[in-house]
C-alpha cells in the first residue's frame, strides 16, 4: 500500500491499577491499519483487544506510547478537540447496540449528524437514506423495542456511517446474532464501510465470521501474536 | 413536520401548555387578587386644624357653645298651677317681661277679703267719728252752762266719758284699716310673686312647662328648670383644656373653632376669659358614668355673630372642636 | 440534542410523571402552605388594613394590637390634635361584649366605635347599605362574617339584638376582611359604642390620625410619641405588631414552617430518586453518546433541559393546583380575602430549582464519571 496507515501506533502500553496491584494489559503495541481493509482483531477474554480498540478510537488514554489516526496523534489533542475528532471521524457500533429506546429508529441513526449541530429534519433525512442503503427504511419510523436484534443492528450500523467517518470501529457486532444474520452483518459492514479511504476495526471472537476479514490480528495477553489474512490453525 | 393529533404528545405539549396556562392564569390571580389596602381619603372631612396652624404649636380642645351669660335657669318663688304661659322657645325677651304666672286665686281672695277689711274700717271710722262729734257737742253744751245746778255734776262726768270713748273707738277704727290695707299690700304682693318675670333681657333656650302643670318650689319634674334662656348675643364657647396642655395654651390669642359634623366651617372666636377653677372633666358622651381622672382648664371664646339667622353655625348645646395657637409658635 | 434529551425524558412515562409529580407535589405544598400561613398571619393586621384612611394608629404605651389594647383617657384625642403635623385626629373604640341573639344565643362579638361626625373607621366597602344608617339611633352594622356566622341562610338587615340591655338593629352590612379569630364584628358610632359596653373609665381604645403629609407617616409617629407619650405606630407598623402577635403567641409559624420543610424534603427525596433512577436507566445511552462524540458541556445541557421541563411542568401543575385550592374556598368566610402573594410562587420556584439543581447535579455526577471506555465492556 502507498496510502500512509490510518491508524499507526507505536509502543501502545496500558496499566490498569486495581488496589496496590498494577496490570500492565498492553505491552508496546506497534501496529498500522490500513485503510480499505477489514479488519479483525480477536483475541480471548482479556487479551487486551476492548483496551486496544478504545485507545485506537480515542475514548481511552494509554499510559504511553502515540496514537496517529489519518495522521493526527489523537491523545495530543485537548479533551474537547478529541471529543470532536470522535464525532467526525469516527463511527461506533456497540456490541448491545446503545440505541436510544425514546427516539425511533431513523433519529437513532440521525444522533452523530443532531450532535455535529445538523437540523433535526434533515438529519433524519440523511439517516433515511443511509438506513436506505441498509435495506431497513422502511423500519424509519419504529421505536427501537419494536425491532428485532437484526433490525436494531442495522439501524446502529446507520448510526455509526450516517456521518461518513473515516473510520469504523465495531465490538462484537455479530454476537448477538445467529450465524446467518452474522455473516449478513459482516457483508453489509464490508458493502458500507470498507472504501479507499476508510478503514474498519471489528472486535470479535466469533468464528464463524473469520473467513470474511482482510486481515486477522490475534491479541493475547497484551501482545499481537498474529497478523495475517487467516486465522492461525490452533485457533 | 405538520402538526397533527397524532403527533401531539400529552408529556412534551399538552402538560407544558397546560403548565404555561397555569402560570399565566397563577400571574393573573396574583395581580388581581391582591388586597386593596391603599389608603383612602375619608368620605366626611374630619376637623383639621387651620391652615395657619398646621405646622405651628398647638393646643387642640373640644368645648360646648353657651350663652354669654350662660344659662339661666328660672325657677318659681312660690308653687301652684301654670295659668299663663307668654313665652316660647325662640322668643327674645326684654328684661322684665312676663314668662308665666301661677295660680293667684288665693291670693286674690285674700286682697279682696282684705279690701272688705278696708270697706268695713272706713265705715267703723266714721261711725266713730259721729259718735265723738255727737258726745262732744254734749260736752260742750254742758260746759258751756253756768248754772251748776242745771247740769248734774254726773252728767257732766258721763258725757265726758262718752267723749273719750268716741275717740278712742275712731283710733280703733284707724288702727283696723291699717292693719286692712296691710293686708291688702301684702295680698298685691302674694299676686306679683305669682307672675315670673325675665331677670334679664335675653333668648329663651328651652320651656320646659305646660299652662296647667304644677309647679313647686322644689324644682319641676325631673329636676327641670322651668325655662332656660340666656343671652345669645352673643354666644361664647367654653373650651375643655387638658391640664398637661393647658401651660402651652398661648392665652389670649383667638381660637379656630368648628362645629362637630361640619368641620370645613371653622370660624375665629375671641378670648374672653379663662375660668380660675380647673374643673374635672365633664363627659359628653351622653354616658351616666362620669369620668373624673382628667382635669380640664376651661376657657371662654367668644363667637363672632351669625350673617343671619338662616346661617346660624353654632347652637346653645352645640358641641364644637377647637384649635388654639400654643406658646411659642412663630 | 436538547431535543434528544426531552425525547429520552418523556420516553420513560413512568420516571417523567414521577418526577412532575415529585415537583408538582412539593410546589403545591410549599406555596400552598406559605400561602395559608402569610394569610393566617395577615388576619393579624385585618383589623389595620380595614380602616382604610388612618396613617398613624395611637394608643397606650402598654396596646399592643388592635384587640390587645389599654383605654386611653378621652382628653388624649385633643393632645394628638395638638401635635403639628396631625392632619386630623378621631377617637376610636374597639371592645369586647357579648351578645344576645333573637333565638337566645350568646354570641362574643367586637364591637368596634367610629368617629361619630366623620363615620372614619369603617371598612372601605358596603356589602348592603351605606355607611350612613349609622345616624339611625340604635343603629349597627355587622361585618361579613357576623351576616353567616350569626344569621346563616338570611338577611340581617332589620334584626335586632341586645348588647349590654340596650337595643341594636342591624341596619347595613360591611365588606371587611375577618380578624385572625372570626369574631363577629358590629360597628356602631362611637357615642353608641360607649354605651354598648359596659363602662370602665376609660374607653378611647385608639386615636386614629391623618397625617398632613402621609409619606411623612413615619417621622410624625414618632413627633406623636415625643409630644404626647403615648404609643404611635404607622399603619403599617402597626399591622405588622398584629403579625408578630401571632407569631410570638401562636404555633403557628413552626407548624407551617414544618410544612413547608416537609415539602421540600420530600421534593427532594422523591425528584432525587427518581431522576437518579432515570440517569441510571439511561447511562449506557449517556455512554454511548459520550462515545460518539457528545461533550461534557452538551450532556449537561441536556440534563439541564429535561431538569427544566420537569420543573417548568410540575411547578405550574403545583401552583394550578393552589390556585385550585384557594379558589374553591375562597366562598367560606374563614379563608375570605385569602391571596397569594407575589413573592410565595417565587419563593417555591426558587426551593424547585434548588431541588433539581441539587438532584439534577448529583444524577449528572453518575454520567459524567462514566468513562467512554465504559461502552465496549
Amino acid at each position: 500500500m502507498s496510502q500512509a496507515p490510518a491508524i499507526c501506533t507505536r509502543g501502545v502500553t496500558r496499566d490498569f491499577t486495581a488496589g496496590q496491584q498494577t496490570i500492565t494489559v498492553l505491552h508496546g503495541i506497534d501496529l498500522d491499519i490500513r485503510a480499505g481493509e477489514l479488519t479483525y482483531l480477536v483475541g480471548e477474554s482479556g487479551s487486551g483487544k476492548t483496551t486496544m480498540i478504545s485507545i485506537m478510537c480515542g475514548i481511552l488514554w494509554p499510559t504511553e506510547g502515540e496514537v496517529k489516526v489519518f495522521g493526527t496523534d489523537i491523545y495530543e489533542l485537548s479533551d474537547t478537540e478529541l471529543v470532536e475528532f470522535r464525532l467526525n471521524n469516527i463511527g461506533f457500533i456497540f456490541q448491545q447496540y446503545n440505541l436510544i429506546p425514546a427516539i425511533d429508529a431513523a433519529s437513532n441513526a440521525a444522533v452523530p449528524l443532531i450532535a455535529q449541530g445538523m437540523d433535526r429534519h434533515e438529519a433524519r433525512e440523511r439517516a433515511v437514506e443511509m438506513m436506505a442503503k441498509l435495506n431497513i427504511a422502511d423500519q424509519a419510523d419504529k421505536l427501537p423495542n419494536q425491532l428485532s436484534g437484526g433490525q436494531q443492528q442495522r439501524v446502529a450500523i446507520a448510526r455509526a456511517l450516517v456521518h461518513e467517518p473515516r473510520l469504523v470501529v465495531c465490538d462484537e457486532p455479530t454476537a448477538a446474532l445467529d450465524a446467518s444474520s452474522g455473516r449478513r452483518v459482516m457483508d453489509l459492514l464490508r458493502e458500507v464501510a470498507v472504501a479507499e479511504d476508510r478503514a474498519c476495526i471489528i472486535v470479535t471472537h466469533d468464528n464463524r465470521v473469520f473467513d470474511l476479514a482482510d486481515r486477522i490480528l490475534v491479541l493475547e495477553d497484551g501482545k499481537i501474536i498474529h497478523d495475517g489474512t487467516e486465522m492461525p490453525e490452533e485457533h | 413536520m405538520a402538526f397533527n393529533l397524532r403527533n401531539l404528545s400529552f408529556s412534551r405539549q399538552v402538560l407544558p401548555a397546560i403548565a404555561g396556562l397555569a402560570l399565566l392564569l397563577a400571574i393573573f390571580f396574583i395581580v388581581g387578587g391582591l388586597p386593596d389596602r391603599e389608603l383612602s381619603e375619608p368620605e366626611n372631612e374630619p376637623p383639621r386644624a387651620p391652615e395657619q396652624l398646621a405646622d405651628a404649636p398647638r393646643v387642640a380642645g373640644s368645648g360646648v357653645v353657651e350663652p354669654s351669660s350662660e344659662v339661666v335657669q328660672i325657677g318659681s318663688a312660690l308653687s301652684g298651677l301654670v295659668t299663663g304661659l307668654f313665652v316660647q322657645p325662640g322668643d327674645r325677651v326684654s328684661e322684665g317681661q312676663t314668662l308665666f304666672t301661677v295660680d293667684d286665686r288665693v291670693a286674690r281672695s285674700a286682697l279682696r277679703e282684705a279690701e272688705a277689711a278696708i270697706g268695713e274700717a272706713r265705715a267703723a271710722i266714721a261711725e266713730a267719728e259721729t259718735a265723738r262729734a255727737t258726745a262732744s257737742r254734749q260736752l260742750a253744751l254742758y260746759r258751756n252752762v253756768d248754772d251748776p245746778a242745771a247740769v248734774s255734776r254726773s252728767e257732766v262726768i258721763r258725757a265726758e266719758g262718752e267723749a273719750t270713748a268716741a275717740s278712742q273707738r275712731l283710733a280703733l277704727a284707724q288702727a283696723r284699716l291699717q292693719a286692712a290695707q296691710a293686708r291688702a299690700a301684702s295680698a298685691r304682693t302674694e299676686i306679683g310673686r305669682l307672675t315670673v318675670r325675665a331677670p334679664i333681657a335675653g333668648e329663651i333656650l328651652a320651656v320646659n312647662i305646660r299652662k296647667g302643670e304644677y309647679v313647686s318650689t322644689m324644682g319641676g319634674g325631673g329636676s327641670q328648670p322651668f325655662i332656660e334662656m340666656g343671652q345669645t348675643q352673643p354666644l361664647y364657647v367654653r373650651i375643655d383644656i387638658d391640664e398637661e396642655q393647658a401651660p402651652r395654651l398661648d392665652m389670649g390669642a383667638a381660637a379656630t373653632v368648628s362645629p362637630r359634623g361640619a368641620s370645613d366651617q371653622q370660624v375665629k372666636a375671641t378670648f374672653v376669659r379663662a375660668e380660675p377653677l380647673v374643673v374635672p372633666k365633664r363627659s359628653l358622651t351622653n354616658s351616666a358614668a362620669e369620668r373624673v381622672d382628667v382635669r380640664v382648664l376651661q376657657v371662654l371664646y367668644e363667637l363672632p355673630e351669625a350673617a343671619s339667622t338662616s346661617e346660624t353655625l353654632f347652637r346653645v348645646g352645640q358641641q364644637v372642636d377647637a384649635y388654639i395657637p400654643a406658646k411659642g409658635g412663630e | 440534542m436538547i431535543w434528544i434529551a426531552i425525547r429520552m425524558l418523556t420516553g420513560d412515562a413512568q420516571k417523567f410523571y414521577g418526577l412532575v409529580f415529585g415537583i408538582a407535589f412539593s410546589t403545591l405544598l410549599i406555596t400552598q402552605q406559605l400561602t395559608i400561613f402569610v394569610n393566617l398571619l395577615e388576619r393579624g393586621a385585618s383589623g389595620v388594613y380595614n380602616v382604610s384612611s388612618a396613617d398613624v394608629w395611637v394608643m397606650d404605651p402598654v396596646s399592643r394590637t388592635t384587640d390587645v389594647s389599654y383605654a386611653l383617657p378621652s382628653t388624649a384625642l385633643d393632645k394628638v390634635r395638638g401635635v403639628p403635623g396631625v392632619e386630623w385626629a378621631v377617637p376610636h373604640i374597639r371592645a369586647q361584649a357579648s351578645v344576645r341573639t333573637k333565638s337566645g344565643d350568646l354570641e362574643g362579638v367586637a364591637v368596634i366605635g367610629v368617629d361619630d361626625a366623620t363615620l372614619i373607621g369603617l371598612p372601605k366597602n358596603m356589602i348592603e347599605g351605606s355607611p350612613d344608617v349609622l345616624s339611625q339611633p340604635d343603629s349597627v352594622i355587622i361585618d361579613d362574617v357576623g351576616m353567616t356566622r350569626m344569621f346563616p341562610g338570611q338577611s340581617p338587615i332589620g334584626e335586632r339584638l341586645e348588647l349590654n340591655d340596650q337595643r341594636a338593629v342591624i341596619r347595613g352590612i360591611a365588606d371587611a376582611t375577618p380578624s385572625f379569630t372570626s369574631t363577629v364584628v358590629l360597628y356602631t358610632k362611637y357615642s353608641q359604642a360607649l354605651n354598648y359596653v359596659p363602662g370602665t373609665r376609660n374607653r378611647l381604645s385608639f386615636v386614629l390620625v391623618g397625617a398632613e403629609d402621609p409619606s411623612q407617616a413615619k417621622a410624625l409617629s414618632e413627633k406623636i410619641e415625643r409630644e404626647t407619650g403615648l404609643k404611635a405606630q404607622t399603619r403599617d407598623e402597626f399591622a405588622r405588631d398584629g403579625v408578630d402577635f401571632i407569631i410570638e403567641n401562636t404555633g403557628i409559624p413552626l407548624n407551617f414552617g414544618i410544612t413547608v420543610a416537609l415539602g421540600f424534603i420530600v421534593g427532594v427525596a422523591i425528584v432525587g430518586l427518581t431522576f437518579s433512577l432515570f440517569i441510571r436507566d439511561n447511562i449506557k445511552q449517556f455512554g454511548a453518546l459520550k462515545a460518539i462524540g457528545v461533550t461534557n458541556g452538551k450532556i449537561r445541557k441536556m440534563v439541564a433541559a429535561q431538569a427544566a421541563l420537569v420543573g417548568f411542568v410540575g411547578y405550574g401543575l403545583g401552583v394550578l393546583g393552589t390556585l385550585a385550592f384557594i379558589w374553591s374556598f375562597s366562598a367560606n368566610p374563614t379563608f375570605k380575602g385569602f391571596y397569594i402573594p407575589w413573592q410565595i410562587p417565587i419563593i417555591s420556584l426558587v426551593a424547585v430549582t434548588l431541588i433539581l439543581a441539587l438532584t439534577g447535579w448529583l444524577a449528572l455526577r453518575n454520567v459524567l464519571k462514566t468513562e467512554p471506555a465504559a461502552v465496549f465492556r
